[in-house]
């Protein structure tokens, strides 16, 4: 770049400065009194005989909320006020008559805001690690921590930065600028979560839940800085945040270059953008109010209401952000031709061309089954061993095997709705096969009509013997039992003696047994509580109810009784 | 010299500019009419490399002006509504213009401070809309640019400051051959500024003239005959109107002015009186049936 060209640079920059350094000024005092102030606040209310340090296991223990809605909203204030000389009319036509090029342009403002992000962060590191060492106090925190808070933090700053700046391309107004940021920061997380809830409305039996892991809120980047406690980024998250906002840039760049001046004050700068803007607006607005009113509303009247009147209100809304005027009414064939193919898109899932729903596998080729209400068990098995009443099984048995099955088989063919009214079971039902593949659907199950299914598994030896703790071989021993009043709450039994808690021990393993499996789905009536304690340390409790009738003789042979009554 | 070769630009179905020419020839001072919604301000617009056309070439001094450093280096645009930094003072924005124009010159600046009177260190936006245009003006004149585009540049002036802006205008122009485009829907505010006019309606400029030869090349005729206007005189002459006043004929007609009076002669008239026409009459005559345009354009 030779030194004319500098010039013009220059001349920019000073503008900038004039106008939006403030936005730097601002950064720099939100990091200070997120960080450095409670570093200093910490040091001046240390008592060395209370020995008050803060608990920072890092930096974003801090103030974490806080830090949050800084590193989220200052890049995209900078990135607004960087490109905002576009979204004005008369400084639009003013600036695009300057002997500079786009391309410079835009670099020297990216580079300028960029700067505003960076500056203020170092500065504040700067003044955090010189607090934490010239302030003598034990600090759980060092420079090193310090230093990854920075790097963590610029690379998120950067990358919400260059994606305020790609919308700041696309856009012709500020305020539209900065909602739309906000948006498309939350749109892959969105959209799926969306689409994934829509689905069990559209596939009977499609399990929400196992694809709405976290995972997905990683891909909204303010989440996943809120996160940072506890998950530090690796080097290839970075590297990909850091490829990302590459990719912004250069898309920014390549957008400007083509970008008409005129865009000023229009909502979108290229027409092409118009269309796709109001149909994906309706089309995410058909799928929350689809979901909604599946949620609330029971039957497809609702649902398809939903679906309905929510895409209607979005399309109406995205067209008069278009065309800015609230009379838009007579642009109704665009939303004819939306719910047409919303139809035909409804109607191809739902026809199942695939044979999603009524996939039930071959007995031969099953190894085994996942039965159970949540899928969080079906993808970390671990947890389920230290449950201790464990609803969520892996069953073995050929016979649970064909049981479960047939369960499954029966879901399938019914397809029952279940009713806002009736005793509802949600049931996960995983398969996984000889050959690795895995399978899962998830299913609301009226009770009532489908006990003998229910019994034929949960009354299992193998489903008892897991789901109950005590019934599992290799438990850590008890060493004391207290049975509660479950009215007071207060101790009235505690056995502490290892040959009567063995005996005790012995009684309620034969309740647990015997117990039917309608106790299992709800409606337990609690007449005292069992509390026991195990060598390891940990607490759980029981029940005593109507089907405690070996414990009941236990205590009653003892005349302990009438206590738990009182 | 500037030139446009078809240049069309639509705004959202809405064409603005319809495959428009023009020629601008180097130290012209050039008065582009029109009335509103012609698309004045979008030709000039593209002309300053603001506006990127959709088809048609636009060149000064036969380079692309679009994302052309170099010439937009030397071209200033002056539009409707001058817009400066917010907050900013005469002086800061003279820094800025100083630093993006070579040309700017200081000395240019201190000088005109004496003609504009305006406080340099005072906040522009607090100056009343007039005297913002001035300090457009001071700024426009202090970075000497080879080219000078403006739109509807003086309205809002009083006429004390107008003159002393055409006056510099046209000094510039003399000393350093600048080349002026200056928009403006009313013909009299140009009449003694330009040396060619374009005439701009529907997208279109319509015709483009140099003003002495518009002048040399329309005739009001006042012939009388004896036994009337002679048939064969309406044929041989490019007859543009025609009235009569009792015995009187008045001829409104386009061609060289020793050759119209020939013409007539040969036919013998008791009376034949050249009288001069005003730019506004040529206008309008050279518009013909374009009620609308002339009205605005002339009145």
């Amino acid at each position: 770049m030779s030194a004319k060209r500098l010039s013009a640079n220059r001349a920019m920059w000073t503008q900038n400065v004039r106008q939006i350094g403030w936005i730097a000024i601002i950064h720099l005092l939100l990091w200070l009194a997120a960080i450095v102030l409670p570093i200093g606040l910490s040091y001046s209310q240390y008592d060395p005989k209370v020995g008050n340090v803060p608990q920072w296991k890092n930096v974003y223990y801090i103030s974490n909320g806080f830090e949050t809605l800084i590193a989220w909203l200052v890049p995209i204030l900078a990135a607004a006020g960087v490109v905002r000389y576009m979204h004005e009319k008369r400084s639009a036509d003013f600036i695009h008559s300057l002997p500079i090029r786009r391309t410079e342009l835009l670099v020297g403002q990216m580079v300028f805001g960029w700067l505003m992000l960076v500056g203020p962060l170092v500065v504040a590191a700067i003044a955090a690690i010189g607090c934490l060492l010239g302030l003598d106090l034990p600090w759980p925190i060092g420079a090193s921590d310090v230093w990854r808070w920075f790097g963590e933090t610029l690379v998120v700053e950067t990358v919400i930065f260059a994606l305020g700046i790609v919308v700041g391309v696309l856009v012709g107004q500020s305020v539209i600028h900065v909602v739309l940021t906000n948006i498309a920061l939350f749109f892959p997380t969105g959209i799926m979560v969306l689409l994934f809830s829509n689905m069990p409305l559209w596939l009977y039996g499609f399990p929400d839940g196992y694809y709405l892991s976290e995972k997905l809120m990683d891909w909204a980047l303010p989440i996943r800085y809120a996160m940072l406690t506890d998950q530090a980024m690796s080097a290839g998250e970075i590297g990909m945040l850091l490829l990302l906002s590459l990719l912004f840039f250069s898309l920014s760049i390549w957008l400007y270059e083509r970008r008409p001046t005129e865009a000023a004050g229009q909502a979108l700068a290229f027409t092409v953008l118009r269309p796709l803007f109001v149909y994906g607006v309706a089309f995410c607005m058909c799928l929350t109010g689809g979901f909604y009113f599946g949620q609330v509303g029971d039957g497809w009247g609702w649902t398809i209401f939903g679906y309905v009147a929510f895409s209607f209100v979005g399309y109406v809304i995205a067209q008069m952000v278009v065309m800015k005027t609230w009379r838009v009414f007579h642009k109704w064939k665009g939303y004819v031709a939306f719910a047409a193919a919303m139809t035909v898109l409804f109607l191809a899932v739902r026809l199942d061309p695939i044979g999603y729903v009524s996939r039930v596998p071959e007995l031969a080729d099953i190894e085994k089954v996942y039965f159970g209400q949540s899928v969080m068990n079906w993808q970390s098995p671990n947890m389920m061993e230290r449950e201790f009443e464990a609803f969520d099984q892996f069953l073995h048995t050929k016979d649970n095997i064909k049981a479960v099955r047939a369960l499954h088989a029966q879901l399938v063919h019914d397809q029952p709705i279940p009713s806002r009214f009736g005793n509802i079971q949600p049931i996960v039902i995983g398969y996984v096969l000889k050959d690795g593949t895995r399978l899962i659907r998830r299913y609301q199950v009226p009770i009532e009509a489908y006990m003998p299914y229910f019994q034929r598994i949960m009354g299992s030896k193998e489903y008892k013997q897991q789901y109950y703790l005590l019934l599992r071989p290799g438990y850590s021993p008890i060493r004391q039992v207290t049975i509660r009043n479950v009215e007071t709450g207060r101790p009235v039994v505690v056995l502490a003696d290892p040959k009567e808690i063995e005996s005790f021990l012995e009684a309620i393993k034969q309740d647990l047994w015997q117990k039917p499996v309608e106790s299992l789905l709800g409606g337990q009536v609690w007449n005292g509580e069992i509390e026991f304690l195990q060598s390891d340390g940990d607490q759980f409790s029981l029940p005593i109810d109507q089907y405690s009738s070996h414990v009941r003789n236990w205590l009653e042979d003892r005349r302990l009784w009438e206590k738990i009554q009182k | 010299m500037i030139q446009l070769v078809d240049v069309t630009k639509t705004f959202d179905r809405f064409a603005a500019v319809k495959g428009a020419n023009m020629m601008v020839p180097k130290g012209a001072i050039y008065g582009l009419l029109g009335p509103n919604g012609a698309g004045k301000t979008t030709l000039l617009k593209m002309m300053a490399g603001i506006l990127r056309q959709d088809r048609g070439t636009i060149a000064v001094d036969g380079e692309d002006v679009w994302e052309n450093v170099r010439i937009k280096q030397r071209l200033l645009f002056l539009p409707d509504f001058v817009y400066f930094f917010p907050h900013a003072t005469i002086r800061q924005m003279a820094d800025f213009y100083e630093q993006l124009y070579p040309s700017f010159s200081r000395g240019r600046f201190m000088e005109l401070q004496s003609v504009f009177g305006l406080d340099p260190n005072k906040k522009i936006q607090q100056f009343s809309k007039g005297m913002q245009r001035q300090a457009a003006f001071w700024l426009a004149f202090s970075v000497q640019p080879d080219v000078l585009i403006m739109d509807e540049p003086l309205d809002g002036l009083d006429a004390f400051v107008r003159r002393h802006v055409k006056q510099l205008l046209i000094e510039e122009v003399a000393e350093r051959e600048m080349t002026v485009v200056i928009s403006s829907h009313n013909l009299r505010e140009l009449e003694d500024l330009c040396g060619m006019v374009g005439l701009m309606a529907r997208g279109v400029v319509q015709l483009e003239r140099d003003l002495d030869e518009l002048r040399a090349g329309m005739h009001k005729l006042q012939l009388a005959f004896r036994d009337g206007c002679p048939g064969e005189l309406a044929e041989r002459l490019d007859i543009v109107h025609r009235e009569e006043r009792g015995s009187i004929v008045l001829l409104i007609v386009r061609g060289e002015k020793r050759r119209v009076e020939e013409t007539v002669r040969a036919f013998h008239p008791l009376i034949l009186d050249v009288l001069p026409l005003s730019l506004e009459e040529i206008f309008m005559y050279e518009m013909g049936g374009d009620a609308h345009v002339r009205e605005t354009v002339v009145s």
